[in-house]
């Protein structure tokens, strides 16, 4: 067995594969302050739901944010786990869009799901899960209330400030004002959306497209990122958890490049 | 975190830098006990000129650079923020304004003089009619039109030039009673020549598999180049580093083992964040080629002293179209058979920064070479995210290995 660690500024995601690359097992947990400890953890969860042991892995490979802090042999870049675990899945996606907790990102892959191409957020979270989950606090609706409440709304209202503090600002004067809360969820769900494709257009919208990351479990941005792209996505059935399959394969790969 | 701290690869002539920086501007205060006349200039500033009337100059934006890389510029921002100058603005200014609030009594001896041209860089005026403001210097502002063509050297535009280095010339002349003397202007063109040459030729051998140079040498050897013009100092320093660089190349020894990526770096460096370049070293990525490093070489004619030098004035930096500038940039892919292209996209510096996204372009679809563009602040330490960054170079290292 393999195991892929996405290490990411929001959630730590385990996946345990077996040698022809199939999902066993997964779980996903909070990173907290503590890299290694969440890493751990989601481990040994993910072993768990499979009745699996430490020492059924062959190989580990991690990736995100704290990446260099878990415990793996190897550890690889974002862009390249995302584009392994997508083409693995869909081989005919072209265009990844991944929008995590704390970076946006688009790659370009060929058919053989090599990077061709990418872009990322720069400094500024507001493309990210982070803008949502500031958000969604400000307007007291947990982060799993925000889809349903946006396909609620019937005229979401338009936020012209993509900074999240000017942008928080913004909400409260519109729900001050009068406006409904899921007006200014899908309102909020346009604005990263609108960020994003901005960002990806660098590098184009060639089909098929998939959306992943824990943002895309969201279906209200899913809808609005659609509509902005004009294409309808694949979706993988846990988006958040690609990039950590993506490295499990990668553990496959350099298991047997080191056998 | 120490080896993370660990200073990068650099050549023994490099190593020189550091001192020869302190000793400029510690010569410039036992030249203000003598007496002798301080110019704080910006950066594209004819130091020869000045240095032909015997002032001395010295850049704020040397200071500004040290400041960062030595982690005390902080203070200085502080002190300019608090005075209302706004965190947006070009960091170089506000640390340069901090120490000009703050007493000068630091690196920089306080200035008789202010002399700054407006060419290349937006901020220039604003801030010499700022720090005039504050501390009621004299102030000379010279003018460079944009040169959209290269006809623009040789026509009325370079005229232009040539009658505001005459301008100076007297306005200094009668301000300070000193005397303009055409031959040692003359011997001090040639110094500054060589100066150039020597540079030049040094770049070039970076062609070379392996690099013998690498970023961090281009980025501290730069100094004498700016500053330093029209001294033996400057051409004893190039003389010294081309020799070193020339037996690297016989010996075919590059800055780095096993180089596997050559990459060009577009923009400043971040003198705060010097250990990126060993990061990228550390992962067989060397630096091969930056605009920055050609920036201040310019040959000079003696026989034509002063037009040659308006046209350095004139061709210096970015005061160039941006077409002429992204044609160099284009050769450079095959002159120095770069693998990849680092834009630094710097909040300090606009002017360097807004056709990164065209360049960038242009490197995908016409080149096919991988680029990363990433944001963050020559001089500011706030402005940058350093796991983010990190992350994204990966990225890119990792694209590079595949094709």
């Amino acid at each position: 067995m393999y195991v892929g660690i996405d290490s990411g500024a929001s959630a730590t995601k385990t996946v345990i594969i077996n040698k022809n690359g199939e999902i066993v097992s997964y779980a996903i947990v909070p990173s907290g302050i503590n890299f290694k400890l969440s890493s751990e953890e989601a481990l040994r969860k993910a072993l768990e739901s499979s009745r699996l042991n430490l020492k059924d892995i062959s190989y580990a490979v991690s990736t995100g944010y704290g990446r260099a802090l878990v415990n793996a042999k190897y550890v690889s870049s974002e862009i390249t786990c995302v584009s392994r675990g997508i083409h693995k899945l869909f081989p005919s996606v072209r265009t990844i869009i991944d929008v995590g907790g704390q970076d946006s990102k688009a790659v370009r892959i060929d058919e053989n799901g090599r990077v061709l191409d990418f872009v990322m957020n720069d400094k500024c979270a507001a493309g990210t899960g982070r803008f949502l989950e500031v958000m969604s606090s400000i307007l007291g609706k947990p982060i799993e209330e925000l889809s349903r409440l946006h396909f609620k709304s019937s005229k979401p209202i338009k936020i012209s400030s993509t900074c999240t503090v000017f942008a928080e600002s913004e909400v409260i004067s519109h729900i001050s004002q009068g406006s409904e809360i899921e007006d200014a969820i899908a309102g909020l769900h346009e604005a990263i959306a609108e960020r994003i494709y901005n960002m990806s257009s660098r590098i184009g919208f060639e089909k098929d497209l998939a959306f992943t990351g824990g943002v895309a479990k969201n279906q209200g941005f899913v809808d609005a990122l659609s509509k902005k792209i004009g294409v309808a996505p694949t979706l993988p059935e846990e988006p958040q958890i690609i990039c950590a399959f993506g490295a499990g394969l990668a553990a496959i790969k350099k298991h047997k490049e080191n056998v | 975190m120490s080896s993370q701290r660990e200073r990068s690869r650099v050549l023994q002539a490099t190593r020189k830098t550091g001192e020869l920086i302190l000793e400029y501007f510690s010569k410039a205060w036992d030249a203000k006990a003598q007496g002798k006349p301080i110019a704080w200039i910006t950066v594209f500033t004819p130091v020869e000129l000045l240095r032909a009337l015997d002032i001395y100059p010295i850049a704020p934006e040397h200071f500004g650079a040290m400041c960062s890389a030595r982690g005390v510029a902080l203070g200085y921002f502080e002190e300019a923020e608090k005075k209302g100058y706004s965190q947006n603005l070009c960091s170089y200014s506000r640390c340069g304004l901090g120490y000009a609030l703050s007493g000068m009594s630091g690196l920089m001896p306080p200035p008789d003089l202010l002399v700054t041209f407006r060419n290349s860089c937006d901020v220039y005026v604003k801030w010499w009619q700022s720090l005039h403001m504050h501390l009621g210097t004299p102030l000379f502002v010279g003018e460079a039109p944009y040169v959209l063509t290269l006809e623009d050297l040789d026509n009325y535009v370079l005229d232009y030039v040539v009658k505001q280095l005459e301008q100076l010339v007297k306005i200094v002349e009668e301000k300070f009673r000193l005397r303009f003397d055409m031959e040692r202007f003359v011997n001090i063109i040639k110094l500054s020549d060589r100066a150039s040459e020597l540079w030049l030729e040094t770049l070039k051998l970076r062609r070379s598999r392996p690099c013998p140079l690498g970023g961090r040498d281009s980025a501290s050897d730069i100094f004498p180049l700016v500053i330093m013009q029209g001294t033996e100092e400057a051409i004893r320093f190039y003389e010294e580093l081309l020799e070193e660089v020339k037996k690297k190349v016989a010996k075919a020894e590059g800055i780095i083992e096993n180089e596997k990526f050559r990459l060009l770096f577009d923009g400043i460096w971040l003198w705060h964040a010097f250990d990126l370049i060993k990061y990228f070293e550390d992962r067989g990525a060397v630096f091969v080629y930056e605009p920055y490093s050609e920036a201040w070489a310019h040959r000079l004619d003696a026989s034509k002293p002063l037009e040659s030098l308006a046209r350095k004035v004139l061709a210096m930096g970015l005061n160039v179209d941006i077409d002429l500038r992204i044609e160099r940039f284009l050769e450079s892919i095959k002159e120095f058979q770069i693998d990849g292209a680092v834009l630094f996209s710097n909040r300090s510096c606009k002017s360097w920064s807004a056709p990164q996204l065209v360049t960038a372009d242009i490197l995908s679809k016409k080149f096919n070479i991988p680029h990363l563009l990433f944001e963050a602040d020559m001089a500011d330490p706030r402005q940058y995210a350093e796991d983010q960054i990190k992350n994204r170079i990966d990225a890119f290292l990792e694209v590079l290995g595949e094709t």
